[in-house]
């Protein structure tokens, strides 16, 4: 990683490619529309989780269920990721496509790290907690809101992977920026859902 | 057009100053230490439910607007209409929430 | 349909190599925000038939006391898909067809900022209205009313699949509605016209830029209390069963964040449309500009405020039930601004009664009745009489149809000639608003009394003698008249597209916005050249300055256009194809292959693939789109 600030830009390649084209700078603002709508749909399953907090339907609740060693783990593992998708975006904008496409990967690669250990953080609940989704209602809602959350992270995976795959195809254009450049933001986006998740969901849980 | 003139100037003339990865690491850095005090007061057990529970939120709500000011450019200009969309979207979540904790089971 | 293809069939030769579909394939794969409105109007149409029927059925069976037309069941099914048919697949897409028709029109743009998102929110709403209504052909039609209270839309009250086609037919429209929302956002933010400032849109691109709004943060509400009852129903989940935990509450807390927010979302756009037909025929601009624009945005902060005005006799207590009743009270103060501001346009101008204005005129007084029975039902203590009863009835009736149907029929009478290049008839446009506006007041009139005396909603039937039965016999005669209406506006539409089209570019002569400033219909490129707009009115500022259109911004040159594309549909296909296989994922067939492939998720499976493949071969493939040479623009 040089620190070379005023660093020359190559290949024609403007300094800011994902808006350098009107439909660059109509997806990021499109998206920036769409995260206000996610924050809602978030909203929505915070509110719900909050409301049923409590009703174990004499099941585990929150303080019993949780380890919080896991959780820690999961968070900074995502925290740093949500940091390399940072570097990401700087190596593009320093018209370097090799290291943007090397921040990509560790970034894919933490998260897959993180959906690994939900996956089985949801598994040792099933098996050794009787903790299903039908359990309680407090369960229901532990299991939708946070595999709602690990879903837009596998779904996050996915897409990146897809577009690392494109880099390599088509190379960093004023085409391939704007969708690099949107899905660090969904990147950012996961991340900062998770700081409430980890905070209202399992700290708070604990707290009682 | 400004695409244009970069590479007519060869990059002599109007030159790009980059961004430097210092202050994102700050904001890692940060963002860590509020999580890190955040588990480690519940880990801590016995501390005051109500401290504990405001300043769990502080800490995280700071830890987000950090991280959507600087890494996704909040803060940057141009950006007013999706600071606009994202708060309403926040405003709207927390209305949602007020409704959770106030208004689903009464006595 | 034929009347539409024959419309728009592009003037100009297929150019350039780019692939053209004609015929149906051309509807299938079109891009074209002006055939997508067409799409919404005919899809938006057919469902507003079946809700009208729907409608018609459910009077006939209150015509009379102890009336044995249809049962129980069958008349809460119809209740059930009258309301949520009309809202969702009826109104919203008629909205929208308008909205397309003319918002990138009158922003002085050649197209929508996502045309494949616009064709993608456009067939996801018609794949999920197919789902929602493939229920009467598949076991049942949903019967829990269209707020699906649960615990009667739960698993243990509600036993067919009615409810499941009403979760999973509404998430997938909804789907398409917020991608159209996001759409209109981006489009009214970055594709106006050079000059083209916030503060001198047209009203109806501020309430359409309003609406979108309201729906980028209402959708994803009720997106999750579908998928919640959805897991409820299908994955044994505890959201809202008490047995389990849940609450009940919880679900009218979550419907209603959204269900109130909608209704500003059907009503906002027909405040638009009223905006721009009563400057047109008062020709003088609207009263208070400024102020309207600043009513709109209050309305829709305000709509989100108010949910609970809804919840009122579920026991929230004093305090949750006045403040939502004093902040529900508040939204009379910049609807009040609206009407006030419409009346002082009409006041002093030479006004035209045309039949767009004759509807623009009906609604004013109309909707203000329908406000004002809101005002009474916002009072809380009143509203624990009027509570599901026919007032309420009334009262949301004279907003939705009273405001919003009156004011879709005064836009697409005011700009049919510019999506089909036709005038409607003004005498059938007069029959059709004198039958409507007189069986509308007779069939709903009359039912704020039926409410006041005490007469339930959705009771499939009454007891002679408990003075119901007249107001209930001229309830039904007045729903017949607004059947006979909506005849006349169908001959209306049939004997005009037998006609030439011979509509100039400002038919009703006294257009003020861009889109009377070019051909109707318009070209596929909509501006050969973008105008410059200098200010509030362009064209009419234009005309006052003695220019015969608008100053061009830019000389001519190259247009880029999109390409079209089959991906929309079949994105949209897969996601109707997933939704049946996860409804049907727990049950017992037969067939013991139909049960293998429904009870592993295949056919979920299948339609999530076809969906996401679609998906990965837009992104993987750019689309370069084609280009418009300026020979071509000139007619050489």
């Amino acid at each position: 990683m040089t620190t070379t600030h005023a660093e020359p830009v190559h290949g024609g390649l403007p300094h800011e490619p994902e808006k350098a084209t009107a439909e660059g700078r109509n997806k990021v603002l499109a998206f920036w529309l769409f995260l206000g709508g996610e924050a809602v749909l978030f909203g929505t399953l915070f509110a719900t989780f909050l409301a049923l907090r409590g009703q174990t339907n004499e099941g585990p609740s929150a303080n019993e269920l949780f380890h919080l060693p896991l959780v820690a783990a999961a968070t900074f593992l995502l925290l740093v990721s949500s940091l390399t998708s940072v570097f990401a975006i700087q190596a593009m904008h320093r018209n370097r496509p090799k290291l943007l496409r090397n921040w990509l990967l560790v970034t894919v690669a933490l998260g897959a790290c993180f959906l690994g250990l939900e996956i089985y953080e949801f598994s040792e609940y099933v098996r050794h907690e009787e903790f299903g989704m039908t359990t309680s209602a407090f369960s229901s809602a532990f299991y939708t809101l946070v595999g709602f959350h690990g879903a837009h992270v596998a779904f996050g995976i996915v897409w990146i992977s897809l577009l690392i795959g494109q880099l390599a195809y088509k190379g960093l254009t004023v085409v391939t920026a704007p969708k690099i450049y949107v899905s660090a933001m969904y990147w950012h986006f996961i991340d900062v859902v998770w700081v409430f998740i980890f905070t209202v969901v399992y700290l708070l849980g604990k707290v009682g | 057009m400004a695409a244009e003139q970069h590479t007519r100037d060869n990059g002599v003339k109007r030159r790009h100053r980059q961004e430097g990865p210092q202050k994102h690491v700050m904001i890692f850095v940060l963002s860590a230490v509020l999580t890190l005090i955040a588990f480690a007061a519940v880990a801590a057990g016995d501390v005051n439910p109500v401290f504990a529970v405001l300043l769990l939120l502080v800490m995280a709500v700071i830890q987000v607007f950090m991280q959507m000011g600087y890494w996704m450019h909040l803060k940057d200009k141009g950006h007013m209409l999706p600071i606009i969309f994202i708060l309403g979207g926040f405003l709207i979540a927390g209305t949602c929430i007020i409704m959770a904790l106030y208004w689903v089971w009464w006595d | 349909m034929a009347q539409a293809a024959h419309t728009l069939k592009s003037p100009k030769p297929a150019a350039h190599g780019v692939k053209r579909y004609t015929g149906l394939m051309d509807w299938i794969t079109t891009v074209d925000h002006k055939k997508i409105a067409i799409l919404y109007l005919w899809a938006g149409g057919f469902f507003f038939g079946i809700g009208g029927i729907e409608a018609l059925l459910i009077r006939w069976q209150l015509i009379k006391p102890m009336n044995d037309f249809v049962d129980a069941q069958t008349f809460n099914e119809l209740i059930t898909m009258h309301g949520t048919t009309m809202i969702f697949l009826g109104v919203m897409p008629i909205i929208f067809a308008l909205m397309n028709a003319v918002i990138p029109l009158q922003i002085g743009a050649r197209d929508v900022a996502f045309p494949f998102l616009n064709a993608l929110g456009f067939w996801t709403f018609l794949f999920g209205g197919l789902l929602l209504n493939l229920s009467w052909l598949m076991g049942g039609a949903p019967d829990a009313g269209w707020t699906s209270y649960t615990p009667l839309s739960g698993a243990a009250y509600s036993g067919t699949h009615g409810v499941d086609f009403y979760t999973i037919g509404l998430q997938i429209a909804g789907l398409g509605t917020l991608i159209g929302g996001i759409n209109f956002l981006a489009t009214i933010i970055t594709m106006r016209a050079p000059g083209m400032s916030f503060m001198r849109l047209p009203m109806f691109a501020w309430t359409t830029f309003i609406t979108s709004a309201i729906i980028l943060f209402a959708f994803p509400a009720i997106t999750v209390g579908l998928v919640l009852l959805t897991f409820d129903r299908i994955l044994g989940a505890n959201f809202f069963v008490p047995g389990g935990g849940g609450s009940p509450v919880l679900w009218q807390h979550i419907f209603w964040i959204f269900g109130h927010p909608e209704v500003y979302i059907l009503i906002l756009p027909a405040f638009g449309m009223i905006s721009e037909v009563i400057p047109t025929f008062a020709r003088k601009r609207l009263f208070g500009y400024s102020s309207m624009v600043f009513a709109t945005i209050l309305i829709a902060f305000l709509g989100f405020m108010v949910w609970a005005h809804h919840m009122f006799t579920t026991g929230l207590g004093p305090v949750a039930n006045a403040l939502f009743a004093v902040s529900t009270m508040l939204i009379a103060v910049p609807t009040g601004i609206k009407i006030f501001n419409w009346l002082f346009t009409l006041w002093g101008g030479s006004v035209r009664f045309t039949t767009p204005n004759l509807f623009a005129s009906g609604f004013i007084p109309t909707f203000t009745m329908g406000g004002v029975t809101g005002v009474m039902l916002a009072s809380a203590p009143a509203d624990f009489q009027f509570h599901d009863t026919y007032f309420v009835v009334a009262h949301f009736h004279y907003v939705i149809v009273g405001g919003l149907v009156l004011g879709l029929f005064a836009g697409l009478h005011y700009w049919w000639p510019k999506m089909f290049g036709r005038m409607l008839s003004e005498t059938l446009g007069k029959w059709t608003f004198w039958t409507f506006i007189i069986g509308f007041h007779l069939t709903f009139f009359v039912q704020h009394f039926l409410g006041l005396m005490g007469m339930q909603r959705r009771v499939f039937t009454y007891l002679p003698n408990q003075h119901f039965d007249t107001l209930n016999l001229v309830s039904t005669i007045g729903a017949g008249l607004m059947g006979l209406g909506m005849l006349f506006f169908l001959a209306n539409v049939w004997i005009t597209s037998r006609r030439p089209p011979d509509a100039g570019s400002d038919p009703w002569e006294d257009g003020r916005t861009l889109e009377w400033s070019i051909p109707s219909p318009p070209p596929e490129y909509n501006f050969k050249q973008t105008p410059l707009v200098r200010g509030l009115d362009a064209l009419w500022k234009e005309k006052a300055a003695g220019n015969k259109g608008m100053m061009p911004a830019e000389p001519i040159g190259r247009i880029h256009m999109p390409s079209a594309t089959p991906l929309p549909f079949l994105m949209s296909a897969g996601i109707f194809i997933a939704g049946l296989g996860f409804m049907f994922s727990r049950d017992d067939f037969a067939s013991r292959l139909v049960g293998f492939l429904f009870n592993n998720y295949i056919v979920t499976g299948l339609g999530l693939l076809i969906a996401f493949g679609a998906m990965l071969m837009r992104s993987l493939y750019d689309d370069h789109g084609w280009h418009i040479e300026p020979e071509e623009l000139e007619g050489r």
